[in-house]
């Protein structure tokens, strides 16, 4: 099976500060990573191909940077990595980004399954496996947790999806795209002979648009129709702020009061 | 100041400056709301509904109506949604039918419905942020080449151009990101369930009906074999009335279960914050913020939870909001009505024990 991994280098929101005067981001000093909900997608990737052998090619978009992401995944198993990095791409909104990554998948060509990560942690949107599939006019399931079964022959793969209440088992012709669950596998870790092979055998290659050749209305700021128009303070929510600070069973005693007070005590 | 509709005439796109994946389209010739409505289970979605709620506002500002928009198989439960969506708001529905859309299946529902976009022309379409629509919205918005915005929490018209404004909180919710397709259309945007109510249902509202009955679809190549429906034990946590909410600072098990024991006595649902789905004491669905869901209890108890924007963003809609928490500089305080400094491993039995008196 012929993979193809999206991932996402993402600033680790855990360590990200807000200035609390403008409330803008803190940067400085704040690590990347992997997006972690890309890393189940990664495991599940893996999975595949230990079963039904293939190759697994990560692919992002971002800059040089990102290309530590790659060799994170490289590290846990994925055979190879392609960043699609330049200066043109940058400012992207979800449909410029997927149109490239859209693009990248094309050229690597003869693809079976696109798999992507439900969402990620610094922006959430969980657009691009969606849009990966549009441009790629494949079809998508979002949510997947659990392999069911691969017809080899009849180019089919069934997975297992968990809704709030629900069970549902897909069947999808190939190509197709998927998402995986957050919190649906528990990731592999990272084997420094894979992370070292990676830096000796140098699998990952840069792409820049001098590769890719994509039309500049395509991409960028260019290539996204949303643009961010203002920025504004989150209201705050009016609440009481009372604190009691003392003797617990004093504290337990007063909150009690302070509920049967509001009428909140259930019954 | 006031739209004044004539604006949307005005705006015109150089069509050379666009990409040429783009089919060209002048914003002018675009108008009305679309409300797309998720059928489940032969019923209308709660979340669909929902988004009636913002797309009434916007309508209002754009002068223009609510066209809520169906697809399926089945005549009998797309005519009762049709009536559903009605009588919560929408001034008409658009039913796209044929026999072979009787079971969902992403690419193709979002197919056939971007087709029909294409040939209707809204300016706007707001899908509900439901698990199905985060799988579908994104497929249209991008086979029509469209802007979208996820997870809205607010929407907001600009009255001089006609762009409707989208808000999201970007990540860590602290501050609110407005975001705006000025020569695109559609215009696209998704709130997640539970964002906005459902409007107030009306039975004697009326509006037209009409049946789009297809001669041919997409191929479907995403086949749902089987449905297990998993009987839920609790209510979801959006339901619930009262939510004992666990974050960092109890993510032991014993101090998890204490939580899980003053839940059981006050007969309240046990949620989370994000570090307590990572660390894996709750699922997914029973996180509470930005990046799970808005809650609205009446009482709202979080433990050992430092309450970062991330997560008091979801419980803005709540009532009374308890703080529990060892850390009297928690931004959590800030956001409760009544908060205690203390360790949860003390505090907790004493609760637990007081509620019991109580009983």
């Amino acid at each position: 099976m012929k993979i193809v991994l999206g991932i996402k280098w993402v600033p680790n929101t855990q360590a990200v500060r807000f200035d609390p005067k403008t409330g803008t981001l803190i940067r400085e000093g704040v690590p990347s990573i992997v997006n972690p909900h890309d890393l189940d997608a990664t495991e599940f990737a893996l999975q595949l191909k230990d079963k039904f052998g293939g190759r697994i090619t990560a692919v992002s978009m971002a800059p040089p940077a990102a290309i530590m992401g790659l060799q994170h995944v490289i590290g846990m198993g994925v055979d190879d990595g392609i960043l699609a990095s330049d200066r043109a791409f940058a400012g992207a909104d979800t449909l410029a980004t997927s149109y490239v990554l859209a693009k990248v998948i094309e050229k690597i060509g003869g693809v079976d399954l696109v798999v992507f990560g439900q969402e990620t942690i610094d922006s959430s949107t969980a657009h691009i496996g969606a849009q990966v599939a549009s441009w790629l006019k494949l079809p998508y399931v979002y949510y997947v947790e659990k392999l069911v079964n691969y017809d080899e022959k009849k180019k089919e793969i069934a997975f297992l999806r968990k809704l709030e209440d629900r069970e549902e088992v897909y069947r999808i012709k190939l190509p197709a795209v998927i998402s995986v669950a957050m919190h649906s596998q528990k990731p592999r870790p990272v084997r420094m002979s894979y992370k070292i092979m990676a830096k000796l055998e140098n699998p990952i290659q840069i792409w820049t648009n001098k590769e890719m050749g994509l039309d500049p209305r395509c991409i960028g700021l260019k290539g996204s129709p949303t643009i961010v128009g203002g920025i504004t303070w989150t209201p705050e929510v009016p609440r009481k702020k009372e604190v009691f600070q003392g003797d617990p069973k004093e504290a337990v005693k007063w909150l009690i009061d302070k509920l049967k007070e509001e009428g909140v005590i259930p019954f | 100041m006031s739209f004044d509709p004539s604006a949307r005439k005005k705006k015109k796109v150089d069509c050379g400056k666009l990409c040429p994946e783009w089919e060209c389209r002048q914003p002018g010739e675009f108008e009305g709301i679309w409300v797309i409505g998720e059928i489940e289970d032969g019923q209308i979605h709660e979340a669909s509904l929902q988004m009636l709620t913002p797309a009434r506002n916007i309508a209002e500002k754009l002068q223009t109506w609510i066209e809520g928009v169906l697809i399926g198989g089945d005549k009998e439960a797309l005519e009762k949604a049709a009536k559903e969506v009605i009588y919560h708001g929408a001034d008409k529905v658009r039913i796209i039918y044929h026999p072979d859309l009787k079971v969902y299946s992403a690419d193709q529902y979002a197919l056939v419905l971007s087709e029909e976009a294409k040939r209707v022309k809204p300016e706007v379409i707001f899908v509900a942020a439901t698990l199905r629509g985060r799988e579908f919205g994104p497929y249209i918005a991008n086979t029509l080449r469209a802007g979208i915005t996820a997870d809205c929490t607010n929407f907001d018209v600009d009255m001089k151009t006609g762009d409707v404004v989208m808000i999201r909180p970007p990540f860590g919710a602290i501050m609110l990101a407005h975001i705006k397709t000025p020569t695109r259309r559609p215009q696209m945007g998704t709130a997640r369930p539970n964002v906005f109510p459902i409007p107030e249902r009306d039975e004697s509202r009326t509006g037209e009906i009409t049946w789009i009955e297809l001669e041919s679809i997409p191929q479907r190549r995403a086949f749902l074999e089987e449905v297990t429906i998993i009987p839920q034990t609790e209510l979801p946590i959006e339901k619930a009335d009262y939510l004992v909410s666990g974050g960092r600072g109890v993510a032991t098990k014993e101090l998890w279960s204490l939580l899980e024991e003053l839940a059981k006595e006050m007969g309240a649902v046990v949620a989370g914050s994000r570090k307590a789905v990572d660390m894996g004491f709750i699922p997914h669905e029973k996180q509470v913020g930005q990046t799970g869901k808005t809650v609205k209890p009446k009482l709202y108890i979080a433990v050992g939870i430092s309450g970062a924007a991330q997560h008091t963003f979801g419980i803005r809609e709540a009532g009374i909001v308890v703080a529990i928490n060892k850390d009297p500089e928690a931004p959590i305080f800030k956001a409760s009505d009544y908060g205690i400094v203390g360790d949860a491993k003390e505090v907790l039995p004493l609760l637990i024990e007081e509620i019991k008196k109580l009983k």
